[in-house]
């Protein structure tokens, strides 16, 4: 099994509903967005163009992050796939920073809160799962899936822009999309592999 | 807390950047690495020529270099003294890895080196696994950043060169800092000849860094217009090139003009080519940009 993400470019209206839902499950401090929507324009008045691109860790089948940690804390289960970090390994070198192509990893170093008063009750209990000095980033909701449920950033996408699967199975939805849409993956170039694929803006 | 903002605006200014700039190995405590990088190389080069010019005070300051100065900077940068042993775990995959391993065989040959440690066998072998290791040093550093599938400045194997080459260079440079402070024993004039030698080719091996570089386009070709016209062009050109390059060729060939001291020259020699070691390597590093995502070439 290889679990993967498919996001609909024509579907997304980068509303950040994404970016909250995650951080809302995941608790990261302020400055880290495991999920986030990148913005662009192009184009000159009036034929202008806007595109959302949500994005996240993309789990690569070939992860340049994993290739390159010196101590095995950033790894890639075999189950299913999943990258993500053993933070009781990770000894904060920051190399696997360096090689993501996708700014998908945060170095946790900043104990800063949301409003500079202290840490509220809801900050102290959320940022007390995460370590300090080491790499974090998306893990597709580990937590979530075991208990069967989909990522947050999915499970919370009004527009149904975001759809989990397995890309091994060709009969699931995500290979289906991938397919029969012209699914494509962000700098295939790099030779990465990444799981989350993206269904153009226009057909 | 005051920080807190700033540090907010800017990396919602780099995520919103076509090319993003990496920060975390040269912002903030990430300039830690740099420095590390530059001690355990200048340390590493100081070592082999020492050693091919038998000068017992270049062997205690490029051991103090490496383990001392190097060692302290990546604890410093790793902040995690508890888990430092942790890195030795993979080196059949990971470049820092093997470093690791280097500087740490480096430290016990050259330990029992310097110790004189009696023995028919102990002394030849400790010498040549420190050479070995030392060998290793320069090596690991620049395949350290080439690794870095997402930075394309840094991910060519001229980076390495450039790398091993600062490194004897700057062995070299350290040498001639002792011997202007009265180290004895040590051959001056024929480690200037091989350091301006090694200036040259460093100055070439700039320049076809940053030629290859610009013609590889994309986010290389932005790092080499940050070097050369940007952000990060007042270090390239006040450190590397004139400090770095300039300074020490016209010192040497402007010996007889100037009217300096022996000493006093080969020590200005020295320093100004020491500066340029760093300023090299910091420039580098800074000038690093991702490939972009998406913006680029569209998605």
């Amino acid at each position: 099994m290889r679990l993967g993400m498919v996001i609909d470019l024509k579907r997304c209206i980068g509303c950040y509903g994404c970016q909250v839902a995650c951080k809302a499950e995941n608790g990261t401090r302020p400055g880290t967005t495991w999920a986030r929507v990148v913005k662009r324009e192009w184009g000159e008045y009036p034929d202008v163009k806007k595109l959302s691109i949500p994005v996240l860790c993309m789990h690569c089948g070939e992860p340049p992050c994993v290739e390159v940690c010196p101590t095995g804390a950033s790894q890639k289960r075999e189950r299913d796939g999943i990258v993500f970090v053993e933070g009781d390994v990770c000894v904060g070198c920051r190399a696997c920073v360096m090689a993501c192509p996708y700014g998908a990893r945060y170095y946790q170093d900043d104990q800063s809160d949301y409003f500079g008063q202290g840490e509220n009750a809801y900050e102290q209990c959320v940022y007390s799962a995460h370590q300090k000095g080491v790499v974090e980033k998306c893990d597709f909701c580990r937590h979530r899936l075991e208990r069967g449920e989909e990522p947050a950033c999915s499970a919370n996408c009004m527009c149904k822009a975001r759809i989990f699967g397995d890309l091994d199975d060709p009969e699931s939805d995500v290979s289906r999309l991938i397919r029969e849409e012209g699914g494509f993956q962000l700098n295939p170039e790099l030779g990465t592999d990444p799981s989350v694929w993206y269904l153009p803006q226009e057909r | 807390m005051s920080s807190m903002p700033d540090r907010l605006d800017l990396r919602r200014q780099d995520l919103a950047q076509v090319y993003r700039p990496q920060r975390e190995w040269i912002d903030g405590r990430g300039i830690l690495i740099v420095v590390a990088h530059f001690f355990s190389g200048i340390g590493a080069g100081a070592w082999l020529w020492s050693t091919l010019y038998d000068f017992p005070l270049g062997r205690v300051l490029a051991f103090a270099s490496v383990m001392g100065l190097s060692g302290v900077a990546h604890l410093a940068f790793l902040g995690r003294w508890d888990r430092f042993w942790r890195i030795l775990r993979r080196p059949h995959q990971s470049w820092i890895s093997r470093g690791m391993w280097a500087i740490g065989v480096f430290g016990l040959a050259a330990g029992v080196v310097l110790l004189r440690v009696p023995g028919s066998v102990l002394p030849g072998l400790a010498t040549a696994l420190s050479l070995v290791a030392a060998c290793g040093i320069l090596l690991y550093e620049g395949f350290v950043y080439a690794a870095s599938r997402a930075i394309p400045f840094w991910r060519t194997r001229l980076l390495p060169a450039l790398y091993i080459a600062y490194g004897l260079r700057g062995g070299a440079a350290l040498l001639l800092v002792a011997a202007a402070l009265g180290g004895d024993g040590f051959d001056v004039a024929a480690v200037e000849a091989i350091k301006l030698w090694v200036v040259v080719s460093t100055a070439v091996l700039v320049l076809l860094y940053l030629v290859a570089g610009s013609r590889a386009g994309g986010a290389a070709r932005e790092s080499v217009a940050q070097l050369v016209a940007g952000r990060v062009s007042p270090s390239f050109y006040g450190g590397t090139v004139l400090v770095g390059i300039v300074v020490p060729v016209a010192l040497a060939l402007g010996r007889e003009t100037l009217g300096l001291p022996e000493l006093a020259l080969v020590g200005s020699i020295g320093v100004a080519s020491l500066v340029g070691d760093f300023y090299v390597k910091y420039c580098v590093v800074k000038a690093g940009v991702y490939t972009p995502m998406v913006g680029a070439s569209g998605v």
